[in-house]
């Protein structure tokens, strides 16, 4: 057998949105997240809501635990977290619970402004009024024909988790859909 | 085509968010022989007017729904968790 050779490959970790500018105009601005953890916990059918024990688990941090359909959720963070870091938050979920490490397989986007209901309103069907979707509430749905998760962190302000390999094309999505507004405002300057 | 589905657990989503599996039957005991899980397999009907079938809401929350719909009219009457239906949990 002849012996296989492997060239000299440096793996190197890369940003997925290292490539995008962040987007800012009065209306509306768009902005990657530090890419820091995502943790997908799954409890059991019908079993008990985990949410409280997940955000004493998270150290009450705002917006750390976001509902993912019954009986799931994902707890989320800006700092990445050391392996050791992982086994300590599944170590503390109930027996029956599962949690798996989805870090470095979701990026997340903010995107804020008054126009934040006007442009999402492009994208998905999923009711955006506040009285529908207030600060905190998080869906799965599609934004144009990607599915992204997407959390109101704010009255003026949405958080977008999308698989890794769809954030530069949700970006771009996102930016032809705030275009409209970006330019509205460069006119009036 | 019905085009809004009342999932139980996400509210009113288009129907560009799911996938449909078809007809929701009953299925056949293991016993049942040849003739009744050949009809199962592989027959379906095609109903004008009321129709069960099982809806999977593949970029929403992942659940399989039974989603109950007028062929003829387009109505939606109903969107039930899959799993809620046989007596399991959701
Ligand atoms: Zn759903």
């Amino acid at each position: 057998m002849p012996e296989i050779q492997i060239p000299a490959f440096r793996v190197a970790s890369r940003a997925a949105l290292g490539s995008k500018t962040a987007l800012r105009s009065a209306g509306i601005s768009i902005a990657a997240l530090p890419e820091g953890h995502v943790i997908h916990v799954l409890g059991e059918a019908g079993g008990p809501d985990l949410a409280p024990l997940l955000r004493e688990v998270t150290g009450g941090r705002p917006h750390a635990v976001r509902t993912a359909g019954p009986a799931q959720w994902f707890l989320v963070g800006d700092e990445a977290l050391s392996a050791a870091g992982v086994a300590a938050i599944l170590a503390a979920l109930p027996p029956g619970a599962a949690g798996v490490d989805q870090s470095h397989g979701r990026v997340r986007i903010r995107i804020e402004g008054p126009m934040v209901e006007r442009v999402l309103a492009k994208g998905t069907a999923a009711d955006l009024a506040p009285a529908a979707f207030p600060v905190g509430h998080s869906t799965t749905t599609l934004t144009g024909h990607i599915a992204a998760h997407l959390t109101r962190v704010a009255e003026d302000a949405f958080e977008l988790m999308v698989l890794r390999t769809f954030a530069e094309s949700l970006w771009d999505d996102l930016a032809t859909m705030s275009g409209e507004y970006v330019l509205q405002a460069a006119d009036r300057a | 085509m019905a085009s809004l589905i009342p999932c139980p657990h996400c509210g009113r989503r288009p129907k560009e968010e799911f996938t449909i599996r078809g007809a929701a039957l009953e299925r056949p005991g293991p016993d049942a022989g040849q003739a009744a899980w050949m009809d199962y397999v592989y027959l379906r009907d095609n109903p004008r007017g009321a129709y069960r079938e099982y809806w999977h809401h593949t970029s929403g929350c992942r659940r399989w729904l039974v989603v109950s719909r007028n062929t003829a009219t387009h109505d939606v009457t109903g969107a039930e968790d899959a799993a809620a239906g046989k007596g399991g949990k959701a």
